[in-house]
């Protein structure tokens, strides 16, 4: 089975879900499709650039408080507004951050990332008026296209208009950094990576492709971001915290940083484990953190690795 | 074209290169030849903006690069080779080349520089798909060479490109540099190997111990017998 049909049904799996899946199962969907964006984002920085953020929940935070800022301050409903402002806010915070952070590699720039990001969750906790500290700011329903469906019950604005556009938006994002990996600046990020000595010698100034990346994957992250809003219904500051970091790092991981989609599928199996996980034991980060430990000795290359390692034998099967 | 004037290079506290000077003028071929350590690679890193002199200039063009980045010194005009090819394991042969054009879209069209790749090199043309992992050391010299032609540079900077290839090999990589030569390209050498250095070299520096002890044309340096137990014995 080619990459593409598997694709090609994945995506019709996901269309037809809200006919026949069941609502609790539909509602996981939405924090997957989120998240698939903000990995997507993520994976330009870390599979394609080398570069391991360990403090990406920031720009998350970022893109969900400015939705909810602009709700609870400005009253806003337009989702359309939402996205928009949380890329623009994610790249304004995310240009001066970029400029420190990819000074540095492996992990100064991790803990760099890291601190930043420890530094927004600090603002958010602290600055109530503003950010409405440990309690979060609420983000009210907003209107898709122009279309208020404040009438509409909850769980079916979820279910229904909500979904596809999620969907809408993910299938966008994943075009879009389709053509930025295939594009002659992906295969620099790529020379980067390998050899950032050599890829100098082409003349690619390492530093500002790597700022490049780094504003990409947090304008990607601050959509996802706001995409995460609607779902929960609030935003707190532990959707910065490092914690939330350390989850998006785990998902590209589980899924494989090597593959255009596997964090993608990370973020899905991620999700869907979790749930399961916490509704068999109280103690799902004892299970995760094995999992996390098995993958890296015995599957570095994540589940897409596995699968890739899988076909060969299956086309010898004939 | 590149002007190495007196220059001093330091890595930590050891002294490298002592008042090292060398010309390379316009579609010229000039040998650095030397033994292992003598200061052949230090030049070239020097003159990529790996290393930066502390006394000394170097001059592309009568502009000064020493101090540039070496991506500026790249755009600027030289290509580099490095002993060890470089090769983008990610990348296919045809990306590998490719690449350069992109990031260097000043010069020649795209297309033609990719062709005179290829034509230098044709067995490349085969390998179009492959990834650097799946070639010989010998097909990533030359991957090495054509993707440093594809930037389309004012000069080629080719460290060591004969050592660890088969002999059956060198031929073919050999011809490929002279192939350069008649494309106008001023190429620089580095060579640990006398016996590699090109018959169409036009000067010859020899460095020994961070010093140039000799500069001339190769016929020269053959005629002088203290300098031939140094470079006959870099064989």
């Amino acid at each position: 089975m080619t990459g593409g049909l598997v694709l090609i049904l994945a995506l019709l799996a996901i269309v037809v879900a809200p006919w026949v899946a069941p609502t609790y199962y539909l509602l996981l969907m939405l924090p997957f499709m989120a998240y698939a964006v903000v990995l997507l984002g993520l994976n330009l920085l870390f599979g394609y650039t080398g570069l391991v953020s360990f403090g990406h929940a920031l720009f998350i935070g970022i893109g969900a408080y400015t939705g909810a800022f602009l709700a609870a301050h400005l009253t806003v409903r337009s989702m359309e507004v939402f996205l928009v402002a949380a890329a623009i806010a994610g790249a304004l915070v995310a240009a001066p951050v970029a400029a420190l952070c990819v000074r540095y590699v492996k992990i100064y720039f991790g803990m760099l990332t890291l601190a930043f990001g420890m530094v927004f969750y600090t603002f958010v906790l602290k600055f109530y008026r503003l950010t409405g500290g440990d309690e979060g700011l609420p983000f009210p329903r907003p209107a898709l296209l122009g279309f208020p469906l404040d009438a509409m019950p909850k769980t079916d604005y979820l279910v229904g208009p909500y979904y596809y556009y999620s969907l809408a938006v993910l299938a966008v994002a994943t075009l879009g950094m389709w053509r930025v990996v295939r594009s002659p600046f992906g295969l620099c990020l790529k020379t980067i990576r390998d050899n950032p000595a050599k890829a100098e010698t082409l003349g690619i100034g390492v530093t500002r492709y790597r700022w490049y990346a780094f504003m990409i994957s947090a304008v990607y992250a601050s959509v996802g971001g706001a995409l995460l809003g609607p779902p929960t219904g609030n935003v707190d500051p532990t959707l910065a915290y490092w914690t939330h970091s350390g989850n998006l790092v785990f998902m590209t991981l589980l899924g494989g940083f090597s593959s255009f989609f596997g964090p993608v599928l990370g973020a899905f199996v991620f999700i869907y484990l979790q749930n399961w996980v916490m509704s068999v034991v109280p103690y799902w980060r004892l299970i995760f953190g094995a999992i996390l430990a098995v993958i890296v000795i015995f599957a570095p290359g994540g589940l897409m690795g596995l699968f890739a390692r899988a076909r060969p034998a299956e086309v010898a099967r004939g | 074209m590149l002007s190495v004037r007196e220059i001093d290079v330091y890595i930590q506290a050891s002294h490298i290169l002592r008042r090292v000077s060398l010309e390379v003028g316009a579609r010229e071929v000039v040998c650095l030849v030397g033994r292992n350590g003598a200061g052949k690679t230090t030049t070239l890193r020097t003159i990529m903006g790996y290393l930066r002199p502390r006394t000394g200039r170097v001059e592309l063009q009568g502009r000064p690069i020493h101090g540039r980045p070496t991506h500026e010194i790249a755009r600027l005009g030289l290509g580099w080779a490095p002993e060890d090819s470089g090769i983008f394991p990610d990348l296919t042969v045809a990306e590998n080349i490719e690449i350069s054009t992109w990031t260097r879209p000043e010069g020649r069209p795209a297309a033609e520089r990719i062709e005179r790749a290829y034509r230098v090199f044709p067995g490349l043309r085969r390998y179009a798909a492959r990834k650097g992992p799946e070639m010989s050391g010998g097909e990533r010299k030359m991957l090495s060479i054509a993707r440093a032609l594809a930037l389309d540079p004012e000069m080629l900077v080719l460290d060591e490109p004969f050592e660890g290839l088969s002999p059956a090999i060198i031929p073919a990589v050999s011809e490929g540099i002279a192939e350069i030569t008649k494309l106008g390209h001023s190429i620089l050498i580095a060579e640990s190997n006398i016996h590699h250095v090109p018959e169409y070299t036009r000067r010859l520096y020899v460095i020994e111990r961070g010093e140039i002890i000799f500069a001339g044309p190769p016929e020269d340096a053959w005629r002088d017998p203290a300098l031939t137990r140094i470079i006959g014995s870099a064989a």
